[in-house]
């Protein structure tokens, strides 16, 4: 056993380092830190830098124009980007389709769509749950009927993560209602510009408008944007949960948040000292921080043990548990650590002013949105339940 | 022993139902005051008619319930306060309370300090204070009454998270009326720490209710969510804590105008439980609703903002469980 990095991947945290300080504006990494929602040009431009590196794709292979990164080595990218602040890689486009198409699509498809999402010419959302199919996801009923070389899709998606940046949607849907439920799902590709897609968004309780529903309406859609084989999406979805969870467990933005919390800590005054010295609170602080040094360890175990060809099983999903207690503990510590002061709306036009103020709502709206961590990509019940089949089945 | 409502109580709260049903926004205050509200959670030597632990309970359960947002919390307490003082407040009066500071979670005095009678530093987070016609400050040891539009003084407002608009007071050697000691209104002070409790309880309830009717109407997998035993069981546990918070501010209410310590201990114990239901409630309502429950537009969003503003309020959880385990008094 050896648990340091070798000296490879030292030299590869220092190139990943070096480049955030160097090419990472201070003022976008402060809208990062504070949680504030970031323009469609600020996503786009952090892209365009992170490719014009070649680091884009950390996840994909080299010919597809990917870094072919290590596991390690894409879990130092993600670490040391969250804890400079950095955007994150949306992961519509780069970990969710990419790998789907990469296995699944074919060459055309491979050829067309794959260097676009690199070059920022399409922007893609991810068309999963509807109202009626959450947790339930293969109960979906947003329908596809194949019309001569259409299909013509009707029905609708929801919590759709910054679709109204999108052009491009990636879909499940339903191409057959006989067998089991599973079996009759598609996975299509889908251009949002096409007459009958409309976009709502969803105000969510920290005031933002980062999901969305997606309504559509005789909208039709190329065979040739099927993925795959007809009625075998359900397969393609579950290869592209797995794929989607390479950094579930979150330790970067669980590490960025406890920095945050001890200055926090360190700055609030409490019976006259710093409340980082009051033994109750401290406590606190240090009972989330060695849980994140025990998680941090069964993260990297689990990702060397995936480069050593084992297929991940519900090891993600004890992460992704893990991962998400982790970081709302921490949000919610934040708040506490304010006090009194922790009482204003976030997105209210009250920011800036004073300037300190902005770090108070910061920590508002930080605990409202991240409640969605424990809910989306598969809830923390439905990992409980995955968990939970798997050690029934011994 | 008896837990139930009195005669009066139980007219008192059908009264007040009926108001909240009937009237919104800007109606409702002048309803309120109509039919008697402000004047119930003070006593007759405050100029009031009830004032009793009973009596503020209710009212603020009741408005929590509802989810209206008023600055009834500062006026009871200023207009207590101010008669005390032998300074009663006029008729229909609203009061600020201006309490917390900012950086300084709830230590008094360090981002305020009084020279003679001027006040000069800052108050964070006051409600109503834009609409108020007087406000009562706290400062290390004392109350002190300010009056809006003095001298020195600037306001800052924004919205609050739990509905109402708050302010930022910054004063510069503005002229203040010393009211007394924090610690000769310690009665005063806990009924305000009472109806922060009933409101959360109030707020509460709703919230649980509201998760209770989903679980039981929402179908996944083909079945109501309730008859999935992991949800099933976290709900019966919320169901659990409801009551407990309930027995606290029973337990408060009960012995708010006892001696200290003992009426110090329930008011922290109090604080302790509705503090931690509360921010229970919160995160588990919102799980066990699932993406519907992080929308603007569905009930829980503002409940759970309320949820967070009613622990923060006059000392958090954390702050009182640390005085109680002290055996620390609560005024001082």
């Amino acid at each position: 056993m050896d648990m340091r990095f070798t000296p490879d991947e030292l030299a590869f945290r220092d190139k990943v380092r070096a480049f955030l300080q160097a090419d990472l504006d201070p003022d976008l990494a402060r809208k990062v830190r504070l949680h504030q929602p970031l323009t469609k040009a600020e996503m786009e431009g952090w892209h365009a830098k992170l490719n014009a590196q070649g680091w884009l794709a950390g996840n994909w292979p080299t010919k597809f124009g990917g870094a072919g990164w290590t596991a390690i080595q894409r879990h130092i990218f993600e670490e040391e980007s969250a804890r400079a602040h950095a955007p994150r890689v949306v992961p519509f486009g780069i970990a969710m389709l990419g790998p789907v198409l990469q296995k699944f699509g074919s060459k055309e498809q491979q050829d067309h769509w794959l260097p676009r999402i690199l070059n920022g010419d399409d922007w893609w959302c991810q068309g999963y749950s509807e109202p009626g199919a959450g947790s339930d996801l293969a109960g979906l009923r947003c329908r596809a009927e194949r019309q001569g070389d259409h299909y013509v899709v009707n029905g609708q998606k929801t919590w759709t993560t910054l679709g109204q940046h999108a052009n491009m949607i990636f879909c499940l849907v339903r191409t057959s209602t006989e067998g089991k439920k599973q079996e009759g799902i598609s996975f299509l590709l889908i251009d949002m510009t096409t007459p009958g897609v409309t976009v709502r968004p969803i105000i969510l309780l920290d005031g933002t408008a980062e999901v969305n529903e997606v309504f559509f309406d005789d909208v039709k859609v190329p065979v040739e944007n099927l993925v795959g084989e007809e009625n075998q999406g359900w397969t393609y979805a579950k290869y592209l949960l797995t794929h989607e969870r390479t950094n579930i467990a979150g330790v970067g933005f669980a590490t960025a948040a406890l920095e945050n919390l001890k200055r926090v800590a360190q700055a609030q005054v409490h019976r006259g000292r710093p409340l980082a010295q009051d033994p109750l609170f401290a406590a606190e602080i240090a009972l989330v921080e060695i849980d994140l040094m025990a998680m941090s360890t069964t993260n990297l175990r689990m990702l060397s043990a995936a480069a050593q060809g084992q297929a991940p099983g519900i090891e993600s999903s004890m992460l992704k548990i893990k991962g998400t207690q982790i970081r709302q503990r921490l949000d919610a510590l934040t708040r506490r650590a304010y006090g009194g002061w922790a009482m204003a709306l976030p997105a209210s036009g009250n920011e800036g002013e004073p300037e300190e103020a902005d770090e108070v709502l910061s920590a508002t709206a930080t605990w409202l949105n991240n409640r969605k961590l424990s809910i989306y990509g598969g809830s923390n019940e439905i990992q409980r339940s995955i968990i939970a089949g798997a050690l029934a089945k011994g | 022993m008896d837990f139930q409502l009195s005669d009066d109580h139980r007219m008192l709260q059908d009264s007040l139902r009926g108001i909240l049903t009937r009237h919104s926004g800007d109606a409702l205050w002048p309803a309120l005051v109509e039919a008697g509200v402000p004047a119930a959670l003070l006593t007759e030597d405050e100029g009031g008619f009830d004032g009793s632990g009973a009596a503020i309970a209710l009212i603020f359960e009741e408005m929590g319930r509802a989810g209206v947002a008023l600055p009834l919390t500062g006026t009871m307490i200023g207009a207590a306060a101010m008669a005390q003082a032998g300074r009663p407040a006029e008729d229909g009066a609203i009061v600020a309370f201006a309490d917390a500071e900012p950086g300084t979670r709830y230590d008094r005095g360090v981002a305020i300090r009084a020279e003679g009678d001027r006040l000069t530093g800052r108050k964070t987070m006051i409600a109503g204070a834009e609409d108020a016609t007087a406000i009562v400050v706290t400062t290390a040891d004392a109350l002190w009454l300010v009056q809006p539009g003095a001298e020195g003084l600037s306001m800052r407002g924004y919205p609050l998270i739990d509905g109402q608009r708050g302010a930022d007071l910054e004063l510069d050697a503005t002229p203040a009326l010393r009211l007394g000691g924090l610690a000769d209104f310690g009665v005063v002070l806990s009924r305000g720490v009472l109806a922060h409790a009933a409101l959360a309880l109030g707020t509460i309830t709703a919230a649980v209710d509201l998760t209770m009717d989903y679980l039981r109407t929402r179908k996944q997998f083909g079945q109501p969510l309730m008859s999935f035993q992991a949800l099933a069981h976290r709900a019966a546990d919320l169901a659990v804590e409801v009551e407990q918070a309930r027995s606290a501010v029973v337990n408060l209410a009960g012995h708010l105008t006892d001696d200290t310590p003992l009426r110090d201990r329930h008011l922290q114990a109090c604080k302790v439980t509705v503090g931690r239901v509360a921010r229970l409630v919160a995160e588990e309502a919102i799980q066990l609703h699932g993406g519907i429950g992080m929308t603007e537009e569905y009930a829980l969003a503002a409940m759970v903002r309320r949820l967070l503003a009613a622990d923060a309020a006059m000392g958090d959880a954390d702050w009182h469980l640390e005085r109680f385990a002290l055996g620390e008094p609560a005024w001082a």
